[in-house]
C-alpha cells in the first residue's frame, strides 16, 4: 500500500517537472526586422515573418522554432530590384513564395545560444546552425541573429557576377508572450 | 536686354512653372495611387531641381550663341531634348530607404516630372526671346 502511495507521489512529481518544463511560447511582434546583405548594392530587407516561437532560456532542450519569411515581402529599395529578385531567376517568388527554418535542437552557448535546423529556400532544404541571444524583459524579449548562407548551396542565381556567394541575414525580432 | 538675362529670366520663370507642374502632378499621382514618396520628394527639392534645370539649360543657351550662333538654337533645343530624356536614368537606378513600401512606383511619378522642365521653357520661349538663328530660313530652301 504505501509502495503505491510512493509511486502515485513519484509519478505526479514527475508529471508536475515535465509541465514545468514545457517552453514558453511567444508571439511574434510587427517591428520584426529581417535584412540581408550580399555585397555591394545587394541587400534589403524581407518585410513579413510569420511561425510560432516555443523557448526558454532556462530548459532549451525543449525550445522550437518554426518561421517562414514570405519572398514577395522583399524591399531593395529599388522597384527594378525588387521584380529581379523576386524572378525565377532569383528567389522564384512564384514558385517558392516562403523561406523556411525549423528547428531540431537548441542548446547553450556561452551567453547565448545555437539552433540547429532545417533552411529550406528555392526548393532546396538544408541544415544550418547559427548562434542566436535572447533579452528577456517582463512578458516580452527580442531574439537576435546573424546567420550566414552561401546562395550557391540554395541555387540562387548564377554563380559568379557582382552578388557574393555569401548572404548576411541580420534578424531582429521583438516578442511577446502569448 | 542681353541674350544671357533674357536666357535666364526664361529660365526662372520656367523653373518655377515646371516646379508648380510638378506639384500638382505629385499630389495627383499620391492621391489616387496611395504612393507616398514624401520623405525622398519633397516640394523644396522639386523647385529646386526644376530651377537649377533651367539655370543650366540657359548657361547652355547662351554658350551655343556665342559658339555657334548660326546653329544655337536648332542645336541646344536637340541637346536639351536629348539630355531631359537621359535623365530619366536616375529615377529608375535610385535607391530609396528601406522603410518605404513600393519603390517601383516611384519612376511613375518622377520620371514626367523629368521633362516639365524642357516642356515649360519651349512654351515660354517665344515670350522671352525671339527667334535668334537663320535656320528657319535654311530648311524652308
Amino acid at each position: 500500500m504505501i509502495r503505491s502511495y510512493i509511486l502515485g507521489a513519484a509519478l505526479l512529481i514527475v508529471l508536475a517537472v515535465s509541465a514545468n518544463a514545457q517552453a514558453t511560447t511567444w508571439q511574434i511582434g510587427d517591428k520584426h526586422t529581417i535584412r540581408f546583405d550580399a555585397g555591394g548594392e545587394a541587400g534589403g530587407i524581407f518585410k513579413t515573418l510569420k511561425g510560432s516561437i516555443a523557448f526558454d532560456g532556462q530548459s532549451v532542450q525543449t525550445a522550437a522554432f518554426d518561421l517562414s519569411i514570405e519572398v514577395a515581402s522583399v524591399n531593395t529599395g529599388n522597384g527594378l530590384m525588387n521584380t529581379h529578385l523576386k524572378s525565377a531567376e532569383w528567389l522564384d517568388a512564384g514558385k517558392y513564395p516562403v523561406v523556411r527554418f525549423t528547428s531540431k535542437k537548441v542548446t547553450a552557448s556561452g551567453s547565448g545560444f545555437v539552433v540547429t535546423g532545417d533552411l529550406e529556400m528555392h526548393g532546396v532544404k538544408k541544415e544550418v546552425s547559427f548562434p542566436f541571444s535572447f533579452q528577456a524583459k517582463g512578458n516580452s524579449g527580442t531574439f537576435s541573429a546573424r546567420i550566414t548562407v552561401y546562395r550557391n548551396d540554395f541555387h540562387i542565381g548564377k554563380p559568379g557576377g557582382e552578388v557574393n556567394d555569401v548572404i548576411k541575414i541580420d534578424l531582429t525580432v521583438p516578442v511577446t508572450k502569448k | 536686354m542681353s541674350i544671357l538675362k533674357k536666357a535666364f529670366s526664361l529660365a526662372i520663370v520656367s523653373g518655377i512653372l515646371s516646379g508648380c507642374a510638378s506639384l500638382i502632378y505629385e499630389k495627383i499621382y499620391t492621391s489616387s495611387l496611395g504612393a507616398d514618396f514624401g520623405k525622398v520628394v519633397t516640394p523644396v527639392g522639386i523647385f529646386v531641381a526644376s530651377i537649377v534645370g533651367c539655370l543650366l539649360a540657359a548657361v547652355g543657351f547662351w554658350l551655343l550663341q556665342r559658339m555657334v550662333p548660326k546653329y544655337a538654337e536648332i542645336i541646344f533645343n536637340l541637346l536639351f531634348s536629348i539630355l531631359t530624356f537621359a535623365t530619366i536614368i536616375g529615377p529608375f537606378a535610385m535607391k530609396m530607404p528601406l522603410d518605404m513600401n513600393s519603390p517601383e512606383l516611384l519612376p511613375g511619378m518622377v520620371t514626367p516630372m523629368h521633362f516639365f522642365p524642357a516642356l515649360a521653357w519651349f512654351t515660354l520661349r517665344p515670350i522671352f526671346i525671339g527667334h535668334t538663328g537663320p535656320y528657319q530660313k535654311i530648311f524652308a530652301h
